[in-house]
């Protein structure tokens, strides 16, 4: 497709995206930079592009004493506890229905109902968990806010991983089974390293969707299970808004995003589609 | 080959005469676990909110009382104003942000899907960063920019010649201000969709256009627009849907104010429920947004899935 036009034209298409992407991503250059320059800094007209002078002294304040240390902890803990539930009961799932065909066109039925459930509107399900939670303990929990996190990742979990399973040729099994392999045999020998990148990639998006959920987490915890995001938040609301402390905070939730992103951005592209909804 | 013999010459029965009843139901064993999850995370709570929502609800001290009302709770949503201003607003909200992003999201797409193999790479891994940050984060961040005295928008507006906007703190600008930042993250999303979209169309149609002498232009508008077709439906139902539930930005920056010209309907239901602690009504108003969204989805989901 390019090779066909004039060199201007397809010149002129390179500089043009260059443009987008430098505008799409200036935003948070400028977000990260706010957090590394001094109060009087930030606060001068004409702003500075480039730090004159560095300081860490937000930074030290957010990770020290009395900063988000806790909150860090708890995002991380609850991330995980949602990552590892999700993605093991979602596989399950996903591979369940890639192989098997259930009565009554059960098939089509649960990948239906797991979609709708991803369109409830929050609030349906919050208030009633609130009471639940509060009733047998899991309130401000870090269980009960996994196990929260988990259920709203996974629809993401079960049709991406639905896509990666489909990819996988039955052969493949059939082929181990024949050689004296249990089915369980197969699926430890072929099927999951196979689909490893996939399980990685949807991991990942998991863990990113935990970390930056915030009105479940916002209502369902308030000291012990606080998270980063709520801290955030904290701060925007306060009276006297620091904002330099507010950017280093921002900026701690955004770089181990920014990391994992780049990690997995070639799985990326199906995590977000959910997984191929399109049945491509 | 001896172990297909093996199988071949009667293993297939003692296999089954050895296999244990759990073994013959396996294939329920897989999706047990999630629907046990969503059930009792998901589909309890809604049904918990349906009952509550013909309820008078108090809920003190861990103490539940669920007293049955009728639709009292549903004739006052009615005549509720806040509610009615609220609905009238996010449906505001979802038009202007999905198609805006629609249109951003879709250049976008275009554009790259005409560039070098190796700048599509570093371009689409550039794009997709907003998309995964943090919404309550970047919202911050946003905040400093629209900050009224230093922020750098009203600066980057001065060099323009445009005079100083109040953003976020008046209630005329407060809505277009924030809808701006969906529109930066979101329409990434569209880009992504709409990119995988375009990469997957077949070449055919193309080269008969091309044959048939077509400008560039009637090309777009009669191949791959019609193409894109499925990849549309797909967008706006998981567009329409994320931005009809909108809520954490407003809660994160502006708690639905300056007035009430940032909130939205969840935003709404959040404050009858977690402030005056009104969960009869909210649950009211929770279900009927459940109804609305779930037509809106079946709608568009029984359209992805002929295809």
């Amino acid at each position: 497709m390019v090779g066909e036009r004039s060199a201007p034209l397809v010149l002129s298409r390179h500089v043009l995206m260059l443009g987008v992407v430098l505008i799409v991503l200036a935003p948070v250059y400028w977000m990260l930079m706010i957090g590394l320059k001094t109060e009087s800094e930030f606060s001068q007209i004409p702003p500075t592009i480039w730090p004159q002078e560095f300081t860490l002294e937000w930074f030290e304040a957010v990770v020290g004493k009395r900063g988000f240390g806790e909150q860090i902890m708890n995002s991380i803990i609850i991330a995980a506890i949602a990552t590892s539930i999700a993605i093991t009961v979602g596989s399950l799932a996903a591979y369940g229905l890639s192989r098997f065909q259930l009565p009554w066109g059960l098939n089509y039925h649960i990948l239906f109902f797991i979609l709708t459930v991803r369109m409830f509107p929050q609030t349906v399900t919050v208030v009633p968990l609130f009471i639940f939670f509060t009733q047998i303990g899991l309130i401000d929990t870090h269980l009960g806010m996994g196990l929260v996190h988990s259920m709203l990742e996974l629809p993401l979990a079960v049709w991406m991983m639905l896509g990666f399973f489909r990819d996988i040729p039955r052969d493949l099994e059939e082929a181990a089974m024949v050689d004296g392999d249990h089915w369980l045999g197969a699926f430890r020998k072929v099927i999951i390293p196979l689909v490893r990148p996939g399980l990685a990639a949807t991991s990942i998006l998991i863990l990113i969707a935990s970390w930056n959920e915030f009105l479940f987490a916002l209502i369902l915890t308030r000291t012990e299970a606080q998270t980063l995001p709520i801290a955030v938040a904290n701060q925007i609301t306060q009276f006297d808004i620091l904002y330099g402390r507010m950017m280093a905070a921002s900026a701690i939730s955004i770089v181990p995003v920014l990391i994992f992103t780049l990690l997995v951005q070639r799985n990326l592209i199906r995590g977000l589609t959910l997984g191929g909804v399109s049945g491509a | 080959m001896l172990n297909v013999l093996r199988r071949r010459s009667g293993g297939d029965v003692r296999a089954i005469a050895k296999t244990p009843w759990w073994e013959t139901h396996l294939r329920f064993f897989f999706i047990a676990p999630s629907m046990v999850l969503l059930a009792v995370l998901a589909v309890f709570p809604a049904i918990m909110s349906w009952r509550m929502a013909f309820s008078r609800v108090t809920f003190k001290l861990g103490e539940l009382a669920i007293e049955p009302i009728g639709f009292s709770n549903f004739t006052k949503a009615f005549s509720d104003n806040l509610i009615i201003g609220s609905t009238v607003r996010t449906a505001v909200w979802v038009l202007v942000v999905v198609s805006v992003e629609i249109v951003v999201g879709l250049f976008i797409a275009f554009l790259m899907s005409k560039l070098h193999s190796r700048a599509r790479m570093v371009f689409t891994a550039a794009l997709i960063i907003p998309l995964v940050l943090p919404p309550v984060s970047v919202g911050a961040g946003w905040l400093v920019m629209m900050d009224v005295n230093f922020g750098v928008l009203n600066y980057l507006l001065s060099l323009v010649g445009i005079e100083p906007q109040l953003w976020l703190a008046d209630d005329r600008t407060a809505l277009p201000s924030i809808m701006l930042i969906d529109i930066w993250q979101s329409s990434m999303f569209v880009f992504i969709l709409m990119y995988a979209g375009i990469l997957s169309l077949p070449q055919d149609p193309y080269e008969a256009a091309a044959i048939d002498g077509a400008s560039p232009w009637q090309i777009f508008r009669d191949v791959t627009i019609p193409l894109l077709r499925p990849t549309f439906v797909v967008v706006l139902l998981l567009r329409t849907l994320d931005a009809a539930r909108i809520a954490d930005r407003m809660l994160a920056m502006t708690r639905g104010g300056p007035g009430s010209s940032t909130e939205t309907v969840t935003l709404s239901i959040y404050k009858y429920a977690f402030i005056h602690f009104n969960f009869g009504y909210a649950s009211a108003l929770s279900v009927m947004f459940q109804v609305v969204l779930i037509i809106l989805a079946t709608f568009y989901i029984r359209r992805i899935l002929r295809t």
